[in-house]
């Protein structure tokens, strides 16, 4: 590939450049690493997805009895371990990010006016905000035993009430 | 109507068109007047190389170059022009090379250079490797390379303005000398006078005279007729070349370059005919030689297929794999179009008609001829349109790419440097008046003939009687049929009425350049009592150069007759010698 | 390459070779089918003419072809002989010169390129102008914004080191880097046949991509770097959603989508 180099040449070119009274311009659109970088993120996100996903489904599901021992006291128990945190939170972001930049696409191929694409995206922006802000939330401040509780649906480490 | 002022105008966006505005885009203001999007140009069709004596591979030397060109085209070549042609290749190649142009490589990065026809070393000794190439696709590199040049420049072109009349006028001292173009724009159906100081015609060949034709549908020799109908001569249009490898009935070009790698032609009984007829270069020689002995053995009864009306193209003694890095297009052309496999089965091949080495008559300066001697102030051609003469009556393989360079090039120069020193010449008023009659004649006509039955009957009898082989006979009858397709044309009508994208008016139009040339060229071939390159008489099979060794030049005059026809007038042109003595041409 | 193996010792090599075919000839002749197949062949062209009416509509039209005939063929056919209001762009008519793309049964194809052969004939053809660029009339369409956007990634080679006497020197394997996409006639199939292309035209398009990817991977030009940062644009590459539209498109064979990551690639080369 080539080396960087000035050259005389200004990039783009042929700026208004009018043919029978029509401008042909292109949008002018800004230059920055956003776009590679959210390619990027998809591609990487993605990838550790799959792990934290299946991670998630391995444990929950099929490790001890399975789907049957999950209850109030489950999620509890593993919400008072940081690793179990962090795991389920970045679970969260990764997931929530990856899908909402792939909606925003989605909205950037199919909707034609630069208005429908401003509301869309303004919506699904706030959304996505809101899950993960309710979501970190939850998982970090959760409460394990809640007082008033009856012992038999909190976790065994709870203080007896 | 509009009227733009530019300093050179160059009508045709092909490879010497984009040539020519390269350099004169950079010396002063320049529009590139085109009927087609600057990459449709048929340049792009050209495959098999561009020679020039770099001796990258073996030893070579522009001198035999120009032999062989001067050989090539049978002595009617002008030597000077062969000279500048075969000495400036080396420079026209180094300079698509610096301008991007992705040429194959040698082993040691340099451009590599193949076999042609034609081409030999020492003066017709052995095939010498002088084709500098790029797969089987060299012209469309030229044309993609020129075009990407012309981005680089900024040159401005106007795509889709079809340019349907020259205004020519008389200086202070009495000279004809353009003012500029009338062109009408195809989007619209207006018409625009594009006021010039230079003019440069680029505007290609007329191969859409003929049927069989590897030329495309738009090349129907605007250029060439309309400066015949500004008083300007054509010369040598008895000469048309036809590729001996066209592919069977369809006419689509199959490279030399596929005799160049080793293909060989065959005859009915398998055999290597070209021994014949070219015992020492064989399916290399030129390719007049080449498309009438391939005439021939089908005269003879020796054609293949159900109709025994083609021979054979035998590329499957070469491996797959050196076709597939060679000639990758051309054998796609044959699996798409004919259901043929190269690599297991013959190709089925017939000659079509390729190029013409007549044309508007310049010197080696591009100029442009108002008669035997003197040229015309500010009017420039080149390329296929152009006749300098450097192909003389039979072009060789790859000498039409340079021609389009070296020329090309030339012309650019000369035309910006007249502009620099030259002023405008007042458009008159009228200038555009007879541009709109042709129009209107053509779209508001009530009349009953169509263009495509006339268009077609021209071809037919073109191709009958106009080929290969040629006789006083034969071109009686093509003349006698174009005189009544003449009649038939005044009386033609359109159904599209429209102005936008009115194509249906477009040729219409086109057909009438055709017919003109084709009554030229007829009548040239008619006037030739002689055999040479190209253009063979059965009723003359030999050169006679006592007679005939000299350019033919026909111009348009309604009071002249010419072999019976009314408004032709016949001229000669002294061929012009430097070093080369006609010879018998063997190969 | 494979041939280099002959490059020496022209003469004696030249005299040498006298191979012989792989097949015999004379038994391949005199057969073969006699009379060509014929077609009845049903077309529907998209007409659009704003100076009869805003509104487009189908044409039907009904032709009898023959052997090898093309799409293009019927329309010449169409336009010769029933309609000669109908109009198209067409050249070299090989597929070469890039003017004759249409949708053709709802695909991306060359006209002159397309063999009535390999059609469903039971059914009518149907012939559309290409999408995503304004229609002016019948299967003519607006070019402009397309060269637009093929201007705009620089496709000419820019090198302002000191210019060798003789040619720049290249090796083979350098050249067959990018010889893929030298290949293309701009013909604009790709392009069109783009769904992220259609929404709104924006998008640089394959075609423009593939041009940019020819120098940018020319060992002799210094401006891929700059070629890199326009195409790292919000409508560059990243738009590319790998649809493979245009590689199914292109009438030349040329591995568009390939090219298309293959520049993704060495932007993320060139900024981490």
């Amino acid at each position: 590939m080539a080396t960087p180099l000035k050259t005389r040449i200004s990039a783009p070119r042929s700026n208004d450049n009018v043919v029978n009274g029509i401008k042909y311009n292109r949008s002018n659109s800004k230059r920055n690493n956003f776009e590679m970088l959210a390619w990027l993120f998809m591609r990487v996100s993605g990838v550790i997805l799959v792990v934290l996903i299946f991670g998630h489904l391995f444990v929950n599901l099929m490790m001890g009895e399975g789907v049957h021992r999950i209850d109030f006291g489950f999620v509890g128990g593993k919400w008072a371990n940081p690793f179990w945190q962090v795991w389920d939170a970045v679970l969260l972001w990764l997931a929530m990010l990856h899908g909402t930049n792939g909606i925003r696409t989605i909205i950037m191929d199919y909707a034609e006016k630069d208005s429908t694409r401003f509301w869309l995206k303004l919506i699904l922006f706030l959304a996505a905000a809101f899950v993960l802000l309710v979501g970190t939330l939850v998982i970090f401040t959760f409460s394990p035993c809640p007082t008033g509780s009856p012992a038999e649906l909190l976790p065994s480490f709870c203080p007896a009430p | 109507m509009q009227v733009h002022k530019y300093d050179v105008v160059i009508v045709g966006a092909g490879g010497a068109g984009m040539r020519a505005a390269i350099e004169s885009g950079q010396r002063a203001r320049t529009a590139v007047l085109t009927k087609l999007y600057p990459t449709r140009s048929h340049t792009g069709a050209a495959q098999g190389g561009m020679c020039a004596a770099l001796a990258n591979v073996e030893e070579d030397n522009w001198e035999w170059h120009t032999f062989d060109t001067i050989k090539g085209g049978d002595y009617l070549v002008d030597q000077d022009a062969a000279e500048v042609m075969a000495k400036e290749a080396i420079d026209a190649v180094l300079d698509l090379e610096k301008m991007g142009l992705p040429f194959n490589r040698t082993p040691e990065g340099r451009i590599d250079q193949r076999r042609f026809g034609g081409h030999t070393r020492d003066h017709g000794k052995s095939p010498v490797r002088r084709a500098c190439y790029a797969a089987d696709r060299t012209g469309h590199m030229i044309l993609q390379t020129l075009y990407q040049n012309c981005v680089k420049h900024n040159v401005e072109f106007f795509n889709e303005y079809y340019v349907l009349d020259l205004v020519m006028v008389d200086d202070e001292n009495g000279n004809r000398r353009p003012a500029g173009v009338v062109t009408y724009d195809l989007a619209t159906g207006d018409v625009h006078v594009f006021q010039a100081k230079s003019v440069v015609f680029a505007s290609g060949g007329c191969g859409k005279i003929f049927k069989t034709t590897s030329n495309a549908h738009t090349l129907t020799g605007d250029g060439m007729a309309i400066a015949l109908r500004n008083g300007i001569p054509l010369e040598d249009m008895e000469f048309v070349q036809f590729h001996p490898t066209g592919l069977a009935g369809l006419g689509i070009l199959v490279s030399e370059a596929a005799r160049g790698e080793g293909g060989i032609l065959r005859n009915s009984e398998g055999e290597r005919f070209m021994e014949r007829y070219a015992p020492t270069i064989k399916d290399l020689a030129p390719r007049d030689i080449v498309a009438r002995s391939m005439a021939n053995e089908v005269r003879e009864g020796r054609g293949c297929g159900p109709n025994k009306d083609y021979v054979l193209l035998d590329l499957t003694h070469l491996e797959p794999a050196h076709i597939d890095a060679k000639l990758p297009d051309i054998t796609e052309f044959a699996r798409t179009y004919l259901g043929v496999e190269p690599y297991t089965e013959p190709v089925p091949v017939f000659p079509t008609a390729h190029y013409a080495m007549g044309g508007i008559p310049t010197n080696i300066d591009a100029e442009v001829f108002a008669n035997s001697e003197e040229t015309i102030p500010g009017l420039y051609a080149a390329g296929e349109v152009a006749c300098v003469s450097v192909h003389g009556s039979n072009r060789l393989g790859t000498n039409s790419l340079l021609d389009i360079n070296v020329f090309g090039k030339r012309a650019g120069i000369k035309a910006a440097e007249y502009a620099n020193t030259a002023e405008y010449l007042p458009v008159p008023e009228d200038a555009a008046d007879k541009t709109l009659a042709l129009l209107s004649m053509l779209r508001d006509g009530n009349g009953t003939e169509k263009v495509g039955e006339i268009r077609k009957e021209l071809q037919d009898v073109m191709d009958a009687d106009m080929q290969v082989f040629r006789t006083a006979e034969t071109i009686h009858n093509a003349i006698n049929t174009i005189t009544r397709l003449e009649e038939r044309y005044k009386n033609i009508s359109i159904q599209d009425k429209g102005k936008r994208f009115n194509l249906d008016l477009l040729e219409a139009v086109e057909l009438g350049f055709l017919l003109e040339l084709a009554k030229v060229m007829s009548v040239a071939a008619l006037h030739r009592q002689e055999s040479r390159g190209g253009h063979f008489r059965e009723d003359f099979p030999d050169r006679d150069d006592e007679n005939f060794m000299k350019h033919s030049m026909v111009y348009l005059d309604e009071e002249a007759e010419l072999e019976g026809i009314a408004g032709l007038r016949f001229d000669t042109k002294p061929v012009i010698f430097t070093r080369y003595e006609p010879m018998e041409r063997k190969y | 390459m494979a041939s280099t193996a002959a490059n020496t010792a022209p003469k004696s090599d030249f005299e040498a070779r006298e191979p012989e075919s792989k097949v015999s000839i004379a038994s391949e002749n005199g057969e073969g089918e006699n009379g060509i197949k014929s077609y009845d062949v049903t077309v529907q062209i998209r007409r659009y003419n704003p100076e009869i009416s805003e509104e487009a509509h189908w044409d039907e039209f009904k032709v009898q072809m023959f052997g090898t005939d093309r799409v293009l063929d019927v329309l010449h056919k169409v336009k010769w002989e029933i309609d000669g209001s109908l109009s198209f762009r067409r050249s070299c008519a090989h597929g070469i010169c890039g003017s004759d793309a249409m949708r053709i049964n709802g695909r991306n194809r060359l006209a002159c390129k397309t063999l009535l052969k390999d059609l469903d004939l039971s059914k009518p053809i149907t012939v559309e102008p290409i999408k995503g660029l304004p229609c002016e009339k019948d299967l003519i369409v607006d070019m402009e914004p397309f060269f637009q956007a093929y201007r705009e990634v620089m496709p000419f080679l820019v090198n302002d080191s000191h210019e060798p006497e003789r040619e720049r020197y290249q090796s083979q394997a350098d050249r067959a880097r990018f010889d893929d996409t030298t290949k293309c006639i701009l013909c604009a199939a790709c392009t069109s046949s783009c769904p992220v292309f259609w929404t709104d035209g924006q998008y640089f398009g394959p075609a423009a991509i593939v041009n940019a990817h020819r120098f940018i991977f020319d060992s002799r030009d210094d401006a891929g770097d700059m070629r890199l940062e326009i195409l790292n644009d919000k409508e560059g590459v990243w738009r590319c959603r790998t649809t493979f539209n245009c590689t199914e498109a292109c009438p030349r064979g040329i591995e568009i989508t390939k090219a298309i990551a293959e520049v993704k690639q060495a932007i993320l080369a060139r900024s981490f």
